[in-house]
Order: C-alpha cells, then structure tokens, then sequence
C-alpha cells in the first residue's frame, strides 16, 4: 500500500493553514522542520492530531514519532507502516 | 507634559482578511489576531525608521479571546483531540505576541480586557514615563456566531490600530481626555481623503 505524496501535502497545508503554499513548492525530502517548510514545534502537534484525525494512527510517544517527522516522504513511509488495515 | 502625536490610525473587519497576504503562517492565527495584524498593516508605518526596543504595544480585547475559546473548546470530541495551534490563541495578548514578532518589536506591551476606555491612556503613560517613545495603540472584537448565542450579544469582528508618537504639533496632538479609538480613526482616515 502507498500514499499519494500529494495527498499528504494537500492534508499537511490544510491541517497547518499554511497560506500561499502549494503541495508542488513542497519537496518530497526537503525537512518539515527548520530550513525547509518553516514548521514549528506546535505545527509537529498540529500533524499529529492529523495523523489521528486523516489515518487513524495514534502518536503516544512525540519522541517515538520524531524520524516520521523529517521529511513528507518519512511520514507518508511512517503513515503507510502505521495506518490500521 | 510631553505632547503625543497620532501619527496614523486604520480600521479593518472580517471583510478585509480576504485579501490580505501577510505570509505563510498568516492563516493559522485565530481571527482576533489576524484583525489585530492586518489594522496594524494598514498603518503602514516603516518600523526600520525606529529603535524597535522603543516601540511599545497596547491592545484591547472588548470580550478577551472568548470566540477562540469557544471555537478550541468546539474541537474537544473531534478526532485527534484539541487543536494545539488554536489553544495557543486562547489568551487575548496572544495578538500582541504575533504583531511583536512580525513586526520585530522588543518595547513594553499591555493587554486591557473588556473595552478601551484606558486604552490611548495607558500607551501616553507609557511613553510619558520613558519606557517608549512610540506605541502601536490596538484595539478589537470578535464576536463570533457561537459567542453571540452565549452571551447575548451581536455577533461582530474588527479592529481598530493607531499610531501614537512622541512629539509633533498639529490637529493630531492626543488630548489629556481622549479616549475614543474610533473617532481618531474617522478623522486620520478623513483627512487622508481630503488629501
């Protein structure tokens, strides 16, 4: 099973309310965090109450969760090994 | 006594966000704070002219950040929980927090809840006590339709912004007794169309 990299951008722009970004200026490997989209520590909060909300995953531990976080195609990766059947 | 000067004053609503474009993260703040930024924009004053350390912030909230709290409280049986980004709004200085970031601003800033009576009256005592030389005067409310039901008022979003200044002479002199943000606004905004 696969996750369309757009369809995780589209949902990460629209949980975040990110404005004037479009799922292309967004690149597969580029970090979420830092340099690359901007994002902060309570948009990580904000993705993972999406995570919950979009796909069901739970993310009791942020700790655990940090690897999913670094870029869109770790947590499509992470989302696609954790999604229930 | 130091004379202070209202050097410019906007007013925006709900009606004016649709437009605006005021960055990326813009989008994520509670509407409160998006009025607050956009009324302050609306000045159009070049903070790079001043010593930001210098620049103080007052903001009054009419009804505090009641409409966010009830809008964050909404999403308590949603899945996934709360939102994390909304409950950071769920203070009224919120706002002051985003205009000092934006806008690099390191003064001293108040956060007055329920009106703006002591709104322009507090920023003059600021300035006139030396811990500023300018203040960004804001001043909102945000009634949203679920707050309006609660408290039995109309339902209502804008906010006004002024720019008070140390020194100047002229019709913008701020008097010992004033207190009313939105004439200020009507007569900067009026003789901006007189031109």
């Amino acid at each position: 099973m696969t996750l369309s990299p757009i369809e995780l951008k589209t949902k990460i722009i629209d949980s975040l309310k990110l404005q004037d970004i479009t799922p292309a200026q967004i690149d597969d490997d580029a970090p979420l965090f830092g340099a690359g989209l901007g994002l902060d520590s309570i948009d990580a909060l904000e993705l993972v109450v999406m995570l919950e909300k979009e796909y069901g995953i739970v993310v009791k531990d942020i700790e655990e969760g940090r690897p999913a976080f670094k870029s869109v195609r770790t947590l499509a990766e992470f989302i696609v090994a954790k999604r229930p059947a | 006594m130091d004379k202070l000067t209202v050097t410019a004053a906007s007013r925006v609503t709900a009606a004016d966000l649709a437009t605006a474009r005021l960055g990326s993260r813009f989008g994520r703040m509670d509407l409160f704070s998006q009025l607050a930024l956009l009324a302050v924009e609306s000045l159009g004053i070049n903070f790079d002219s001043l010593a930001r350390d210098r620049v103080a912030i007052c903001l009054a909230a009419a009804t505090s950040s009641l409409a966010t709290d009830v809008e964050f409280w909404k999403g308590r049986d949603a899945a996934g929980g709360l939102s994390p980004t909304l409950f950071t709004y769920t203070l009224p200085s919120a706002a002051i927090g985003e205009l000092a970031i934006r806008h690099r601003l390191t003064g001293p800033n108040l956060c007055l809840v329920g009106g703006d009576a002591l709104l322009l009256a507090e920023a003059a005592d600021l300035i006139r006590r030396g811990e500023a030389d300018a203040c960004v005067c804001v001043s909102g409310d945000v009634v949203s339709a679920a707050l309006a039901e609660l408290i039995r008022v109309p339902a209502t979003a804008g906010a006004s912004a002024l720019f008070l200044q140390r020194g100047g002479e002229g019709p913008h002199v701020l008097r010992e007794n004033d207190r009313d943000i939105a004439s200020w606004c009507a007569v900067i905004s009026g003789a901006k169309n007189l031109g």
